[in-house]
């Protein structure tokens, strides 16, 4: 049994390389099936590496709460001159989640606000981020040159500051900006490290509180509360405006990632007992995640399928050549049956010329896919990872392929009818 | 009676149905016993291929019987005709009917792939059988390389691979020279000499008067000649 196997492959083999053109084109079909398949699969798998990286850089196991602006005010006091704003989170929002909420590993208090950054009679409008040190770690806030900021910094109330690079840009600074004093509102600010100019998305930015427009200077939270205060007072059009928002965001983490929605719906109630109105938003970024995810999956699949369509047409290609040789063969098949091949033998015969033909077009495919990968991931930036699960399920799929599309063709040549076959050509 | 190798009784092929029917044998008796070598003549239309595609199990009578060894393969099953081409049969074709992209060896082992389950083997034999045709220099060649000749040697030890009780050949001179043709003739009456069964088709009287025995086909019918 072995031995007849090995004799149909090697006589496959034969007659394939006996007319190489021919097999190439046969192949063809197959050949660019499994490698855009294989194609596919890789950028779906580079695309959701690159999904999970963005939303890594948030932290799953991160809550995030923002203060905002809340539509309906019922505590604000309105004089012909003064417009006074007090919303947002708090300090005793931080104590109560802290004291109250189980399951969390840490939760870092934000204070932002637009301030104007100057140098010399130049200003730029910046924003001051007061964070806690291990924040910048968090989110990924690199400093290119110098340091971040240290929980030295904090405790000996410092005045530091780490500074998107392109701010000095904007101001016009010339020569080395670390170590210099930057006045940022009102405070001055030694630069101890210069941050990454890193493009955010949308997402990010809204999650991580940061503008698109102004760059970010970030000092200790602790120098900040005692030195600089929380309100901010704004003027426009002859009216003065002032802001008190104690937190603009707090950034919770929870222990285990299966908690962060049991949790989300803890702060939410925490918060709903002290905050009359919405001054507060939730993000959840494990929630996002999800989201995103399922949308992928179905490009993912509707990647595939559509790869899957060139495989097809490459199946019908095999069976159409496969009919054309039959006809050819016709002599041979009658000269076989004469000999005494029973049907299945005709059909194990034909059958096997397909399959070796497609199986070999999925080997060559899998090498034209991983070519394609490369060329798709230098577009497109994603990473392309090709795993050996998804070259062990195209080389399967090719020779599925073979044996589904040359049943037919096969079939054809067992039921000749010997005698008119051997008078054929 | 049933040490007959073949026994044809009252074989009959039509083809068609109703009006469009078209008888071609009508009743063929014919009996041939081992180690017989007869030839059976006819002019074109007589129904010379009808009846050796019956003979070779090609093809099944519309009526009668026929015993090959004592069996009745009239009503055998597709897969039960092929055995039997395959175990008892040998064929010899007037063109030769090789297999192109095969060798010579090849082409001679060709009925060993398709033998019952649990029959492997032959191999040695194949080579035996081209060494006794004379051409076991050319083992490696095509049939493209080999004279027509050479080509009919070649098809006669591929009859002879499985050791058939029967071997039939049609006009197995048709497409050969005078010289060349003697020479298979020779072929074949050695392997007479030896004890094969050897049914002969041919228009050539001079072909038939080297088998021992003549039956003539004449418009569907059979009758003994010599």
């Amino acid at each position: 049994m072995r031995e007849r196997v090995t004799q149909l492959f090697l006589l496959a083999l034969r007659n394939l390389v006996g007319y190489p053109l021919r097999s190439l084109l046969t192949a063809l079909g197959v050949v660019f099936g499994v490698g855009s398949v294989i194609a596919m699969m890789a950028l779906g798998a580079g695309m959701q590496q690159a999904l999970l990286a963005e939303f890594g850089r948030l932290g799953l196991r991160n809550i995030i709460l923002n203060s905002k602006k809340p539509a309906t005010r019922k505590k604000d006091v309105q004089t012909s001159q003064w417009q006074f704003n007090r919303y947002g989170l708090t300090r005793k929002d931080l104590r109560q989640i802290t004291e109250t909420v189980p399951g969390i590993s840490d939760v870092l208090p934000v204070h932002a606000r637009p301030e104007l950054a100057w140098h010399g009679s130049r200003k730029v409008e910046a924003t001051l981020h007061a964070v806690q040190p291990r924040h910048m770690d968090m989110f990924g806030l690199r400093a290119i040159r110098g340091r971040a900021l240290t929980d030295a910094d904090a405790a000996g109330l410092r005045r530091v500051c780490a500074v998107r690079g392109s701010l000095f840009g904007e101001l016009g600074f010339q020569g080395e900006p670390l170590g210099s004093s930057l006045l940022v509102g009102r405070e001055y600010y030694t630069v101890v490290g210069i941050l990454e100019d890193e493009p955010l998305l949308d997402y990010q930015r809204k999650a991580m509180n940061v503008d698109s427009k102004t760059k970010e200077v970030y000092v200790p939270y602790a120098t900040m509360n005692e030195r600089a205060g929380t309100k901010i007072v704004t003027r426009r059009q002859g009216s003065r405006e002032m802001t008190d928002i104690e937190l603009s965001q707090i950034v919770v983490t929870v222990e285990r990632e299966e908690d962060v929605i049991r949790t989300v719906e803890m702060l939410q109630r925490v918060l709903a007992r002290s905050h009359e109105d919405e001054d507060y938003e939730i993000v959840v970024p494990l929630k996002e995640l999800t989201l995103r995810r399922k949308t992928q999956e179905v490009l993912r699949y509707a990647l595939i399928a559509i790869a899957s369509i060139s495989l097809l047409v490459g199946g019908i290609g095999i069976a159409n050549i496969m009919l054309a040789t039959v006809t050819e063969r016709t002599r041979e098949i009658g000269i076989r049956r004469a000999l005494g091949a029973r049907r299945r033998h005709i059909v194990a015969q034909f059958l096997t010329e397909t399959t070796v033909i497609s199986t070999l077009g999925g080997l060559l495919g899998v090498a034209v896919g991983f070519g394609m990968s490369y060329l798709l991931a230098a577009w497109t930036s994603w990473s392309a990872i090709i795993t050996p699960e998804s070259i062990l399920l195209a080389l399967t799929i090719s020779m599925g392929t073979g044996i589904v599309f040359g049943l037919f063709p096969a079939r054809r040549a067992a039921l000749l009818d010997p005698i008119a076959a051997l008078r054929h050509e | 009676m049933s040490a007959a190798v073949l026994a044809l009784r009252g074989v009959t092929k039509a083809y068609g149905e109703g009006d469009a029917r078209v008888e071609v044998l009508h009743g063929l008796d014919l009996e041939i016993q081992p180690g017989e070598f007869v030839a059976i003549m006819g002019p074109s239309g007589s129904g010379k291929s009808t009846l050796l595609n019956i003979l070779g199990c090609l093809d099944r009578p519309t009526g009668g019987a026929y015993l090959l060894d004592g069996e009745d393969v009239a009503r055998f099953s597709d897969d039960q005709l092929s055995l039997i081409r395959n175990s008892r049969i040998g064929f010899i074709f007037q063109s030769y009917n090789l297999i192109a992209q095969l060798t010579v060896l090849e082409n001679v082992k060709v009925p060993l792939l398709y033998r019952a389950r649990g029959h492997g083997g032959g191999a040695q034999r194949a080579q035996e059988l081209l060494h006794t045709v004379g051409l076991s220099h050319r083992l490696t060649h095509r049939p493209s390389q080999l004279s027509g000749g050479e080509c009919q040697r070649v098809a006669i030890a591929r009859a002879l691979v499985n050791d058939p009780i029967l071997i039939l050949a049609d006009e197995p001179t048709g497409n050969l020279d005078t010289k060349t043709g003697a020479e298979v003739l020779e072929l074949l009456e050695g392997l007479h000499r030896a004890g094969s069964t050897i049914v002969l088709i041919t228009h050539d009287p001079a072909v038939a008067r080297r088998a021992g025995r003549t039956v003539r086909l004449q418009d569907g019918r059979l009758k003994e000649a010599s």
